[in-house]
């Protein structure tokens, strides 16, 4: 007599059609007699049936720009060795530095100063004034946006210096992205004004910058291949030709 | 086959104009696959690391194109160069896929499963919500598997694991989504008899 702990196992195979013979056999014949094991079945299949229909997933449109910006600085650069992840790495002289020192300060911060947790032993409440709490959190929250606001500043100055050089419609697709950025950032900081240890509204908001500093890298490299006197690098770039 | 050969053609002769250069050639492929390739992304390694996995997978693509002799769609050459590039990234992460994933509470699942069935229709978000809670071992198996079609010896072969340690992820992976997609009354039944 097999028990539902020694069938179980075998149901996933069952039903992907992958049991035969004996094996098979003996899940149907216990099948006939346990309603629980039926219904497992049925839970398994309906899984199954919504995995397969699970589709695609639109990636969001600055990604093409950064993409197609990156082929075309990866063609320009010397082929001594292809990088690992050269997305938002491989970008030249003084974007990259000003890029890597916005990266670098808010990822200082997050990592050394939000994420850290409590010492052991530290037992004062969510509301004390001490490192940890709710007034330190939302303190340094606060410090560390202002590092990256300002880091952002900066890029947008350089990014706004020219941008008649840009395609329209590039133009005007970036200008779209970064508004719908900047309403995530803005939804997230009223959250954390609320509730300064809301870590769901904290990581979108995270997230939110992040993709700010790409679709600005996007944008000043377009411009780079201008200053760079490239004309027709810029505009293949803009035009999202690779 | 009559239609695999010119599709197999188009395929080449885009290959070839996007290592032309030729204007919008590779926007072409990038808007044809990148959909597939990002719902890939996300569900193996999660929505933030998917963005720049994208742009490496598309710059990795490009880079490659030349190697793309025309054996099977483009659209199959890049997920499978996507998908390494996915399971590379979560190595590096530390995940170990020959490491098999512990089963939930034996008792819980058996009490379950002893109501019967617990699910009514899966909605999609639900399932990815709870596909995003799996470890990513079995998550790596049920996503190649139940999502995107891949059978045991494939599986076996891409993550370097058995085809025995396939099946046994892919079931400890259904019935932990079974157990998080599971009602609420559900639940409450499973957790207290």
């Amino acid at each position: 007599m097999n028990t539902c702990r020694d069938i179980e196992p075998l149901l996933s195979s069952f039903v992907d059609g992958q049991l035969a013979g004996d094996e098979r056999a003996t899940v149907v014949a216990h099948l006939e007699t346990c309603e629980a094991c039926r219904g497992l079945v049925t839970d398994l299949e309906r899984l199954r049936a919504a995995a397969r229909v699970l589709g695609p997933i639109a990636p969001p449109d600055h990604l093409w720009l950064e993409v197609a910006g990156q082929i075309r600085l990866d063609q320009d650069a010397p082929q001594v060795s292809a990088p690992a992840r050269p997305a938002r790495r491989a970008l030249p002289q003084w974007l990259a530095l000003a890029a890597a020192l916005v990266l670098v300060t808010f990822g200082v911060y997050l990592v050394d100063v939000l994420r850290t947790p409590a010492p052991p032993g530290d037992n004062r409440t969510a509301t004390s004034e001490g490192p940890g709490s709710v007034e330190a959190v939302a303190r340094e929250l606060s410090l560390a946006l202002e590092h990256y606001d300002n880091a952002i500043v900066e890029l947008q100055k350089v990014a706004q210096t020219d941008q008649t050089a840009l395609d329209p419609d590039v133009a005007e697709t970036l200008k779209k992205n970064l508004t719908v950025i900047d309403r995530a950032i803005a939804d997230s900081r009223t959250a954390l004004r609320t509730d300064p240890q809301n870590e769901p509204a904290r990581e979108t908001l995270i997230d939110a910058l992040k993709r700010k500093v790409g679709v600005l890298q996007t944008t000043v490299s377009l411009m780079n291949e201008m200053r760079k006197g490239d004309a027709a690098g810029a505009a293949r770039v803009a035009g999202g030709k690779g | 086959m009559n239609e695999i050969v010119p599709a197999l053609h188009r395929d080449l002769g885009l290959a070839e104009r996007c290592r032309a250069g030729a204007p919008g050639a590779f926007e072409e492929v990038y808007r044809a696959n990148a959909p597939r390739l990002f719902g890939l992304a996300c569900r193996l390694v999660g929505r933030t690391d998917a963005e720049d996995l994208l742009q490496e997978i598309f710059l990795a693509a490009h880079r490659k194109l030349g190697l793309y002799k025309g054996e099977s769609s483009l659209g199959t050459w890049l997920f499978r160069l996507a998908t390494n590039l996915c399971l590379d990234h979560l190595r590096s992460r530390g995940v170990k896929f020959a490491q098999v994933t512990d089963a939930l509470d034996d008792e819980r699942e058996v009490a379950i499963a002893q109501r019967g069935g617990v699910l009514s229709a899966v909605e999609r978000l639900d399932l990815e919500r709870a596909l995003a809670t799996l470890p990513p071992g079995c998550r790596a198996v049920f996503v190649l598997h139940d999502v995107e079609g891949f059978e045991h010896k494939e599986i076996g072969a891409l993550l370097g694991i058995a085809d025995g340690t396939s099946k046994s992820q892919l079931h400890k992976a259904r019935m932990r989504l079974r157990a998080a997609l599971a009602s609420p009354a559900t639940r409450t039944l499973g957790q207290t008899s």
